[in-house]
This record gives C-alpha cells, sequence and structure tokens, in this order.
C-alpha cells in the first residue's frame, strides 16, 4: 500500500472534487485519484448551466424544480432524492459563489439565470457557455487550498473488499507503471460516465464507465442502465456538444426545408422541450428524410452577432473549428449524440452504496434524481449537491472505524491478471473492437429501440466480449502505458454496455430516453414504474427490480 | 486524405531520441489529435500523449507542431496535408519529457500552486447569505484570464523561462491576475507583494509568444502587464523593472522623451551604477549614449503630459486602465465585424418558418 486515507475518492471532476472538499471540512483526511489531473475532468466540457431555484430571474421555488424533474424523469426519479436535491441546490450555488465562481451575472449584479429545456422558469445559473469549465476551475482552487492530495494519472482498476467493506482502489500508475494500491476507510467512486459506448458522442476519451464498471465487478448493483440519455444538438460530425443554452438564447431547429419542426412534436415548449422529446423529433424528421446529411440545423442566426459573442462564444468557436460553420452567418448541422448516463451505481441519498464503506455521485452514481431523462442543467447540480453529501457521508463513517487491511492475496491475483494481459503476445488491437461497439451501439440501442434491434446487440456484444478476450497490447513498457489504460476501458465499456441492453430488452415500454415506438410505444406504469437493477453474475448480467419512491407526484401524461 | 507527420519519439528509460515519419489516410475533417489516435491505434501502438476533450476545453493535448505549440484537438490537418508540407510534432517546451509527446507537468502545477490561486474573501460577506452583487462589467476584467484550462502551451513557448526555469511565468500569472482583479478577494495587495518578487511579474520579456501560441485567448501577457500596473498603483515598486517602468513613464511626463541615460540609476540604483561606469564610458566613447544637461525637453511634451492627466483625471491607473473587458470580448469575436453579410441573403439556408406557415422565399435552398 503507497498510502492510507480517510476517505479515498476515485474520479475528480465536479462530484469527487466536490465530495472531497466535503470530506476534507468533515475533518477526514482525503486523497483523490484521477487517471487524469483534476482540471482535466470532462465536468469541464459542460456548458449551458446548473439548476437551482434562485428565482433571480423569475419568481421560482425549490417545488416547482422538483416537480418539473419528477416530470422530466417521465415519472421514474425518486422524489424523495429529488426534493432534497431542488432544496439543497440553491445553498451550493451560493457557496459556490462566495469561492469564486465565476458566475454570468445581472444587471442588478446578481447571479443571471437563462430558461432551459423543460423547466418551468429560467432557472439555469451559468458562465457564458463554459459553465463546466468555472466549475472545474473554483473546485480545483478549493482542493489546492486545503491541499487534498491527488494521485494524478492513477488509473483506478479493482476496488480492495475485504471483511465485507471497501477498503481502498488498486491502480495502475500512468506516469511509472506499475500497480499501487491506495487504502481508504471509505471510498467514493465518481468516475461520470461511459459515453464512448457511442460511435457519437459529446463525451470525452476519457468517459468510460470505470468506476460503474469496477462497482459491477465488485458486486454491487446497477440501477436503470437501459437510460442513456441522446443529447439533441451535437456538432456534426465530430459530435462535439453545443449547448441547450443556445436554444435557452432562443436558437432555432430546422428541416431542411427551414421549418421549426418542434412544433409539430412539442406545441408549446418547441425547442425548449426536454431533451428525449427533442432527440426523437430530430431522429423522426431524419429518418423521414427531412433532414440533412443525416443532421437538422441549429439556427442562430436571428440570435444576432452581439448577444452570440457575448453569451455564446464557446459554441461559437466549436462551429467554427470543428464544423467550418460560423453561426452568426449560417445555421450549424446538429443530431442527437450519446450524452448522458441516467443510470448507475445504486446508491441513497447519502450516496451510500449497498457496500458497507462504499459510496458513489454524480453520472456514475444513480439516486436517482433523472430517472429516464434528465433536465439540462441538473446534472452539474447533482455533482455538487450529491457530491457534497456523498463526501460528508464517507467521511462521518470513516472518522468512526479505524483500520484498513488489504490482503496479500488480492494484490497478487490483481498482479496476475495485468501481467496475463500486459504479456499477452499477440491478439487482435483494442481499436477495431471499440470501433464495433461504437457503430453497434449507435445502430441498435440509441433513440429509438427495437426488439429484434437490442436483442442482435446483445448477441454482438457477446461477440466482442469473446473477441476482448484475446485484445492484444502492444506497448510493453511502464512508463505512460495508454495503450494499456485504454484496453482495461474498452472492457469496462463491454461489460456495462451488456447490463445496459439487458436492461433495455426487459423494460417492455417507453419512456424518457427509452423509447420502443414499435412495439411498445406507451408508457406502461402498472408494470414498468419500477427501477431496473442489474448485476454481474457468472459472467453475465443479473436483473432486478427495486421499486421508486414517491413522495407526492403521482404520474401524469408528459406534454410539453 | 493522405496525411504524413514526423514525430519525435523519446524514451525516458534509455534517453534515446529518434524522429519517426508516419504516413496514413485519415478522414477529411481530422484534427492532429484524431491523426495521433490513427498513428496510435494503427501503426504503432506505443506512441504516447495525452488527451481527453477532444473540444478544446480539458488542455490535455497541449504539444508542439513545427516548433510551436498548439492544442492538438484543435489543429484542424487538411490544408496542411493538401500543402504537402510534413508537421514535426514535439512535446512542449520549457517542461521535462515523460515520453514521446508526455511533459511532467509537476513544476508548471507547482507555479500555479504558489500563486494561492484561490479566492480569500474578506469578512463582508453579502449579510443575506446568497451572492455578491457585482456587475457583469466588473467581472469582465479577469474574463480572459478566467478562460485559461491550463494546457501549457504558453508556458511552453515563455524565453523568460527558458532563462530562468523558476520564473512564475504566463499561467501562473494569469491565475493570479484573475484574483488580484475579482473584487470579492480582499488579499490584492498582499497578492502584487508575492508576484512581485523574484522570478515573478517583472521577469516577463515581453516575447508577446504567450499571447501568441495560447489556444483559448487568454492573453497571459496582457495578465502580467496588468499586474505590473496595479503593482506601481498600489506603491510595490522596489523591484527594478517597476523602477523601470516608472522611469519611463516619469522621463516622458517631464521631458517628453525617454532619457536612457538616466534610466539605468532610475532602475538599478546608484551604487549599482557606479559599478557599471566603465562600461557607460565605453559607450559614451563609441557614441552610443548622449549626456545633456540640463535634458533636452521635446516641442510637443504638452500632448505627453496631457495623456498622464488623461489617465489619472479619468482613474485609468492600475489594471483597469490597462486592458478592459471590452477588448477582452472583442478578442473573442474570431474577426467578426460589423455589417457583415447578410445571414438570409442569396444562396443562404432558408428562413425559418413555423409548421402552417408560408416558407419565406427569402434566401433559400432553390437559389444555391
Amino acid at each position: 500500500m503507497i498510502g492510507e486515507h480517510d476517505v479515498l475518492v476515485v474520479g475528480a471532476g465536479c462530484a469527487g472534487m466536490r465530495a472531497a472538499i466535503a470530506a476534507h471540512d468533515a475533518g477526514a483526511d482525503v486523497a483523490m485519484i484521477s487517471k487524469l489531473h483534476p482540471t482535466r475532468s470532462h465536468s469541464g466540457a459542460a456548458e449551458g448551466g446548473i439548476n437551482a431555484a434562485l428565482g433571480n430571474a423569475k419568481e421560482d421555488s425549490p417545488e416547482i424544480h422538483a416537480y418539473d424533474t419528477v416530470k422530466g424523469s417521465d415519472f421514474i426519479g425518486d422524489q424523495d432524492a429529488i426534493e432534497i436535491f431542488t432544496a439543497e441546490a440553491p445553498g451550493d450555488i451560493y457557496q459556490l459563489e462566495h469561492w469564486g465562481a465565476f458566475f454570468s451575472r445581472r444587471e442588478d449584479g446578481k447571479l443571471a439565470q437563462r430558461p432551459f429545456g423543460a423547466a418551468g422558469s429560467p432557472r439555469t445559473v451559468y458562465a457564458a457557455d463554459i459553465t463546466g469549465h468555472v466549475l472545474i476551475q473554483v473546485l480545483y482552487e478549493q482542493v489546492v487550498k486545503r491541499d487534498i492530495k491527488v494521485y494524478e494519472e492513477f488509473f483506478a482498476w479493482q476496488l480492495v473488499l475485504n471483511d465485507e467493506r471497501c477498503q481502498g482502489v488498486i491502480c495502475w500508475d500512468l506516469l511509472n507503471g506499475g500497480l499501487k494500491t491506495v487504502g481508504g476507510k471509505t471510498v467514493v467512486i465518481a468516475t461520470g460516465g461511459a459515453g464512448r459506448q457511442y460511435r457519437v458522442t459529446t463525451n470525452a476519451y476519457a468517459c468510460t464507465g470505470d468506476g460503474t464498471a469496477m462497482a459491477l465487478h465488485s458486486g454491487l448493483p446497477l440501477k436503470d442502465m437501459e437510460f442513456m440519455q441522446f443529447h439533441p444538438t451535437t456538432l456534426y460530425p465530430s459530435g462535439v456538444l453545443l449547448t441547450e443554452g443556445i436554444r435557452g438564447e432562443g436558437g432555432y431547429l430546422l428541416n431542411k426545408d427551414g421549418e421549426r419542426f418542434m412544433k409539430n412534436y412539442a406545441p408549446n415548449a418547441l425547442e425548449l422541450a426536454s431533451r428525449d422529446v427533442v432527440s426523437r423529433s430530430e431522429q423522426t424528421e431524419i429518418d423521414e428524410g427531412r433532414g440533412v446529411n443525416g443532421s437538422v440545423m441549429l439556427d442562430m442566426r436571428h440570435i444576432g452577432a452581439e448577444r452570440i459573442i457575448e453569451r455564446l462564444p464557446g459554441s461559437r468557436e466549436l462551429a467554427m473549428t470543428f464544423a467550418g460553420i460560423d453561426p452568426i452567418y449560417e445555421p450549424v448541422p446538429v443530431r442527437p449524440g450519446a450524452h448522458y448516463h441516467m443510470g448507475g451505481i445504486e446508491t441513497d441519498n447519502e450516496g451510500a452504496t449497498e457496500l458497507t464503506g462504499l459510496y458513489a455521485a454524480g453520472e456514475c452514481a444513480c439516486v436517482s434524481v433523472h430517472g429516464a431523462n434528465r433536465l439540462g442543467g441538473n446534472s452539474l447540480m447533482e455533482t455538487i449537491t450529491f457530491g457534497r453529501r456523498a463526501g460528508t457521508a464517507a467521511a462521518e463513517w470513516a472518522l468512526t472505524h479505524t483500520t484498513i487491511e488489504v490482503p496479500e492475496s488480492l494484490e497478487r491475483d490483481a498482479e496476475r491478471s495485468l501481467r496475463e494481459l500486459l504479456d499477452r503476445g499477440s491478439g487482435e488491437r483494442p481499436w477495431k473492437i471499440r470501433e464495433d461497439l461504437g457503430s453497434s451501439m449507435l445502430e441498435n440501442f440509441a433513440v429509438f429501440r427495437r426488439e429484434d434491434q437490442m436483442v442482435r446487440q446483445r448477441e454482438i456484444l457477446l461477440e466482442l466480449r469473446e473477441r476482448y478476450k484475446h485484445v492484444y497490447v502492444e506497448d510493453k513498457g511502464e512508463v505512460f502505458n495508454s495503450d494499456l489504460t485504454q484496453a482495461i476501458e474498452l472492457g469496462n465499456m463491454l461489460d456495462t454496455a451488456l447490463c445496459m441492453v439487458e436492461a433495455g430488452i426487459w423494460r417492455k415500454e417507453s419512456r424518457g430516453a427509452h423509447a420502443r415506438p414499435y412495439d411498445y410505444p406507451k408508457r406502461d406504469d402498472e408494470n414498468f414504474m419500477v427501477h431496473s437493477i442489474t448485476r454481474w453474475r457468472d459472467d453475465g448480467v443479473e436483473l432486478s427490480t427495486s421499486p421508486v419512491r414517491v413522495t407526492k407526484w403521482e404520474p401524469e401524461e408528459r406534454k410539453y | 486524405m493522405q496525411v504524413a507527420l514526423k514525430i519525435w519519439r523519446y524514451d525516458s528509460s534509455t534517453g534515446d531520441r529518434v524522429l519517426r515519419d508516419y504516413e496514413f489516410d485519415a478522414p477529411d475533417e481530422a484534427t492532429l489529435l484524431d491523426c495521433l489516435d490513427i498513428v496510435k491505434d494503427k501503426l504503432d501502438g506505443t506512441l504516447a500523449y495525452r488527451k481527453s476533450c477532444r473540444m478544446m476545453i480539458c488542455g490535455s493535448c497541449g504539444m508542439r507542431m513545427d516548433g510551436a505549440a498548439v492544442l492538438a484537438c484543435k489543429m484542424r490537418m487538411h490544408d496542411i496535408a493538401q500543402s504537402g508540407h510534413i508537421p514535426v510534432i514535439s512535446a512542449m517546451g520549457n517542461l521535462p519529457i515523460v515520453k514521446d509527446l508526455v511533459v511532467d507537468m509537476d513544476p508548471f502545477w507547482d507555479k500555479f500552486k504558489a500563486m494561492k490561486p484561490y479566492l480569500q474573501p474578506g469578512y463582508d460577506r453579502p449579510a443575506d447569505g446568497k451572492e455578491y452583487r457585482i456587475s457583469q462589467e466588473r467581472m469582465n476584467a479577469v474574463h480572459k484570464e478566467a478562460l485559461c484550462i491550463n494546457c501549457g502551451c504558453c508556458v511552453s513557448e515563455c524565453n523568460a523561462m527558458e532563462s530562468d526555469p523558476e520564473f512564475l511565468g504566463p499561467q501562473a500569472l494569469a491565475k493570479g491576475m484573475r484574483f488580484v482583479g475579482d473584487p470579492r478577494d480582499a488579499h490584492k495587495v498582499e497578492r502584487l507583494e508575492e508576484y512581485s518578487g523574484e522570478h515573478g511579474i517583472w521577469e516577463c520579456t515581453r516575447c508577446f509568444f504567450c499571447n501568441e501560441r495560447c489556444p483559448k485567448g487568454v492573453d497571459p501577457r496582457d495578465a502580467i502587464a496588468k499586474l505590473g500596473a496595479e503593482a506601481i498603483k498600489e506603491g510595490i515598486d522596489r523591484d527594478m523593472g517597476a523602477k523601470h517602468a516608472k522611469w519611463f513613464i516619469r522621463s516622458t511626463e517631464t521631458t517628453g522623451w525617454l532619457r536612457e541615460t538616466e534610466l539605468v540609476p532610475k532602475t538599478q540604483g546608484v551604487v549599482s551604477s557606479v559599478k557599471q561606469m566603465k562600461f557607460a564610458m565605453g559607450l559614451l566613447k563609441h557614441g552610443k549614449a548622449g549626456l545633456s544637461f540640463p535634458p533636452d525637453i521635446a516641442a510637443d511634451v504638452d500632448e505627453a503630459r496631457f495623456l498622464h492627466k488623461i489617465v489619472h483625471a479619468q482613474g485609468r491607473l492600475g489594471y483597469e486602465g490597462h486592458v478592459q473587458g471590452e477588448h477582452a470580448l472583442a478578442k473573442l469575436a474570431h474577426g467578426y465585424e460589423e455589417g457583415g453579410r447578410d445571414p438570409y441573403g442569396p444562396g443562404s439556408f432558408p428562413r425559418p418558418y413555423l409548421p402552417g406557415e408560408e416558407p419565406s422565399s427569402n434566401g433559400g435552398a432553390e437559389e444555391k
């Protein structure tokens, strides 16, 4: 063991850093593990904003925020968690502002708030269109201030399970090579999403669901894995995210004729309907031949140069760099792309998992605040509020327990299986398997889902897992061996993808991001108003369910 | 498209350094990062480089192309490949190389941390527990500094750091300015004191390479200039660099000229200057310096004096008089100028219409 800590946080994006800060402030000795550097985390790529009912722009309340979130979740979000979430969000925003977050301001000097999809009031606090960047910076600043130890470029690979609790993490040291064990009385997983399972995604290369897979392989339950959000405006062809804030600022979605087609699908909210609705509408337009090169057009021309430059400079730069288009003059081609995983490691409202000493927060976790569909601006807020709660709870447990014990046999086993992979003399290079995974998931498990396609996708995944058993790592060196870590990431993505598809086949209804227009076009509250639970058993997926926690909102028809 | 690259490979365990050639096919829209991925996947799995977001925000993929720092994900390769040029890719400068294109960022982050890069608020927190009330205009003063993604491109190109590796450098100083200019921070003077020490603000050689190479428009040199101006405004001017700058002001204000002969004693002090007498005599002898007493006063000196008065009258001393928010935002306009072409003119994408309305004939695909 190279270090022992009260609280060990895996992942150093918004949720991880917020958890670490909270645990530190609760008096615990904290360390973070990141396969990158904290500021490189993909939370930093969030653009549009973070939701809290401050009421600065228009009257608002945590209760309205909660209702919007419940409705957005297609009534499968856990309402007690959502009520905690929306009630604590404003305080968390003020805390960030007091730490120095560089948010955009109103005329009166208060925090500005912009409209976002499916929100009853303009409640999205933002920093132009670089909100995630601003949050990552302010959180890292606070981490530096507290001198919290970060194991940078450490690739977390396996949880240490001993005495029926989690006591640390076995990592691969990217810079120097070698497996290193870091002990923790409690471990908080905050490793983010796994959008890289799809060929078209807004996610970074780093978003491979390592923490989710680590928990899965340790026998923990994953919840609602079938719900993968497709963001309606990812830039063609790169898949880079263009913020919902563009539509919040008044942007139009047009088909090839210039028609604002959203009027046909969401007559009231139009472009600002919830993301699942907009993505489905776009995909319908594209499938029925009214798209442009497999895309629709995002039009900002009428917003005007001045406002585009002031409020959406980053989006304009992305469009100019990656599509060669200046949105002041021309609409930008966009299409739905894999963006956010509503599902993840099942936790309670304090971030605790089924396993003693193990917590999770952020995109890798499923509390569940987002249910079947997340509202724009709610994920950054979730990282902060539930990151804080998980960090506090992990610290409290750690401070009342004393020992960390890592059996040598665990480290030896890990070493053996790592060497087996690293020393393999031949086999298939990971890239082809990765490409096949990305294309097949996009084809068979994306915006619209059909029974036969999902069943085929399960077979494809099983084949890919067979091929993966012979994956070949060409780099045999110890120093910065990203060939090795990329191969491990691929294995992680294959296993979590299998959970998603299995849960998708099981859910015989249309709810939120899980749309089955061909066989089960309606929501079926009688049989499926439950969470799916997937576990790893005997090298495969075992399915079960858990109840949805309802406090005051009964399911109703969802219209925008 | 066909792409060719030369990549400097480095193995820190053996110290071997070799320039390798790679040729491959890539999609037309490929960036330098996409090209490196193709090399790693299909040609050589041992190639090491950092990457993550591929959208210019995580700051992982700073490296050099033909000797100048770039973000690999921002660098479109099409035109370069078409021109037949074969770019040379290497690791960033001023930081130790770990392997191939991966550098040791520890010295970079050590300097970042040395800036106390976190808000140090005073005791005047908002009484209602809510947010500080600050105008957008006020925050815009550090808008550019807040854009920094810590990629290291500026540090890679920093000339001052090449001669003094201890120099805090453009990235750290820009981060410092981000707090000096933040109205919520109560430690401006302490910060300026610390940043004005050895290896600080005044060590910058003003080569402007950092501004040139920053992929995000942070303009670190502007930030350093703002720090310098604010330090002088606060009377923190012990450093020779500050004295040097102050003499420029004093000299132009009094005579309209820069009096170089007096610059050395005013900057370095009398004792130090005496030691350089021999050098000065040499300059005099060869006509490289002149002595005039009383000093020559420029004919239009009033103009220079008037400029000084305006600066004082408008309260534009310190960073606020330097590079203001409006300039920062103008820089982000990426070359946009008012009165450009009509976005709905002939050949443009059809004008938007709602279902049930008549499509507008203005602009439109049929005219393409």
